[in-house]
């Protein structure tokens, strides 16, 4: 290039020091994690730590990216369905209601007008879809956003295992639940809960599709979930496998080392590399 | 909320910030009976300035498109359309004679300043060579008139005429530049500058010379030394409102890392490699490790003839 200018003649003819022995690399300051506690279900008694990167749940709030997915969502999701039946469409002749002139009244040709009752709608709605457009890396972020979200506000609880309700008479499953709710401060006083399972887990399930009970708490499978549902309620509880399905999922717009896998692989790594730190009890994802 | 497990939280407690506590804590109790988990969903809006708001035309004269709707009077434009690029009937003129030459929309814009003029800038006292010399000042004292897009390129029109030692950065220098102003003493460093960095620069809200990777705080690894960078950052963010950006383009990452360009970014290309982030240095394998004359020797040996 024209513009390279050599270098002054200091440039030592020497080969570089090598590393000290016993020299350690500092750690990257920009390397954060998120460490969440995981809960026992429906106990809710804290049993470990679970550690996620600063790229996945320690994202700063973007409220126009939240809200971008939120529109994206709701148009999706709008039928679109309405219909009406133009003029050319309502069953009906053709034929001349009366004549054009003499009658003394307004001139008008079909019974089929929009302006006469029974007639078609003018500018009635048609099917239509009213889905719109999200580059997909956005819309993957918009994912983490909100998860880091309620993570920073701390509404983001992690439970270990299945999070079902098991052992309890069909009939007392609702008022268990309410307790449940209830007591762990949970329920429609708080805020209400979004209860998130990687399958349908039948006790709480049913506990919450009965009567009255929508408005205590919410349990939606994994992928029946979308940006909107983890916003609006009080807080967010999922299960650890759940949380990690959709962090892969919505991990696409990172470059490939520091998605999730490669991250938990360099952590591992670390963790071998400086053998029994302060770190030893938090657990690594995969 | 769920239970902690309060033991092990101080165990991980350097990994937890310190609660903020916005209220005097007596306040509290009556805090928590006004408290209501409110949905984010009800603030949330897009960036102002995202959406355009739809012009109605044809819907009164206090709309600007009332009367005849942005449509001008009479014809076919008024009332249909007429192609694009209907010159009237008439051969357009890029049909007859064809389209000449194009733009470079990628190219760097740049305001070049000489070093005749800094010197002369200097005697005149308009600009201090006991400073360093950034964009700020040469935009200020008038020695540039405005900045363009991608900064300031420093030439040498009138090396000669440079005697004093100055410390100057600038967005690109020539290599004739560079080395009048080392001859005379002085240094160059090439920085990373965007349109936005230019202009915050220019009204004092950015920090001209460093941004977080030029930054260099000498603290020890140690909580002590994590909390004077942590301060030294804190002081740079209570007298800038923004932070002056590093690049992200590898066109300009290479340029910045060329120590011939006296790039701010040179430190950080190993001793013997190359600026370039796309060529590997010649020999050098991924380890690390030099390749020669053992792989030679390996194909000698398992010769056939």
């Amino acid at each position: 290039m024209a513009t390279e200018a050599p270098l002054p003649a200091t440039t030592p003819s020497t080969p570089p020091p090598a590393p000290t022995p016993g020299f350690k690399p500092q750690p990257n300051p920009f390397l954060q994690t998120a460490t969440l506690t995981t809960h026992a279900f429906p106990s809710m008694e804290p049993s470990s730590f679970v550690a996620y990167p600063s790229t996945h749940l320690l994202l700063p709030l973007r409220k126009d990216i939240l809200h971008r997915a939120v529109i994206f969502e709701g148009d999706m999701s709008r039928q679109g369905t309405a219909s009406t039946k133009w003029r050319s469409e309502i069953h009906g002749s053709g034929h001349k209601i009366r004549p054009q002139k003499g009658s003394g009244k307004a001139r008008l040709g079909d019974k089929k007008s929009p302006m006469l009752r029974g007639g078609g709608v003018a500018f009635g709605p048609k099917p239509r879809d009213f889905s719109t457009g999200l580059p997909k890396k956005i819309y993957h972020l918009a994912w983490r956003t909100a998860l880091s979200y309620r993570y920073r506000k701390g509404e983001l609880l992690l439970i270990d295992g299945q999070a079902d309700i098991t052992g309890v008479h069909e009939d007392s499953l609702e008022r268990y639940t309410r307790d449940l709710l209830r007591h762990n401060r949970f329920g429609h006083a708080d805020g209400r809960t979004l209860f998130v399972t990687l399958e349908r887990r039948e006790g709480l399930f049913r506990a919450l599709e009965g009567e009255r009970m929508g408005r205590e708490a919410r349990a939606l499978e994994v992928w029946d979930v979308d940006v909107k549902d983890l916003l609006e309620l009080g807080r967010v509880v999922v299960e650890r496998e759940a949380l990690e399905w959709v962090l892969e999922e919505h991990q696409e717009d990172l470059a490939p080392g520091v998605r999730l896998g490669a991250w938990g692989r360099m952590m591992e790594g670390l963790e071998r590399a400086s053998e029994g730190g302060a770190v030893g009890d938090v657990t690594m994802s995969a | 909320m769920a239970p902690r497990l309060q033991i092990l939280r101080h165990v991980v407690g350097a990994a937890q910030q310190p609660l903020y506590q916005p209220v005097a804590p007596f306040l509290y109790p009556c805090l928590l009976q006004q408290r209501r988990s409110a949905s984010i969903l009800n603030t949330l809006s897009d960036n102002k300035g995202s959406y355009n708001k739809r012009i109605r035309v044809g819907r009164g004269p206090s709309s600007g498109y009332g009367k005849t709707s942005g449509r001008g009077h009479k014809g076919q434009k008024q009332h249909g359309k007429v192609p694009a690029g209907f010159n009237g009937g008439q051969t357009p003129d890029w049909v007859v004679h064809g389209v000449r030459g194009f733009k470079n929309r990628f190219a760097a814009q740049l305001s070049p300043v000489n070093l005749n003029k800094i010197q002369y800038w200097i005697n005149a006292g308009r600009l201090d060579p006991s400073q360093p010399i950034t964009l700020k000042e040469l935009s200020s004292s008038r020695c540039i008139h405005g900045v363009r897009r991608d900064g300031v390129k420093l030439l040498a029109r009138g090396k000669e005429e440079l005697t004093t030692p100055i410390n100057i950065i600038v967005s690109r220098a020539s290599a004739e530049a560079i080395s009048a102003v080392e001859k005379a003493g002085g240094t160059v460093t090439t920085r990373y500058y965007t349109g936005f960095a230019i202009e915050k620069i220019k009204q004092g809200l950015m920090d001209p010379i460093h941004s977080l990777q030029s930054k260099i705080v000498l603290a020890p690894g140690t909580k002590e030394g994590a909390i004077a960078a942590a301060d030294a950052l804190a002081e740079e963010g209570r007298r800038y409102r923004y932070r002056l950006p590093d690049p992200s383009s590898r066109k300009a990452l290479e340029y910045y890392r060329d120590s011939a360009h006296r790039g701010y970014l040179s430190h950080t290309v190993a001793e013997g490699q190359g600026p370039s982030l796309f060529f590997r240095t010649p020999g050098v394998t991924r380890g690390g490790t030099k390749t020669g004359a053992t792989t030679t020797k390996r194909t000698d040996s398992n010769r056939l003839w």
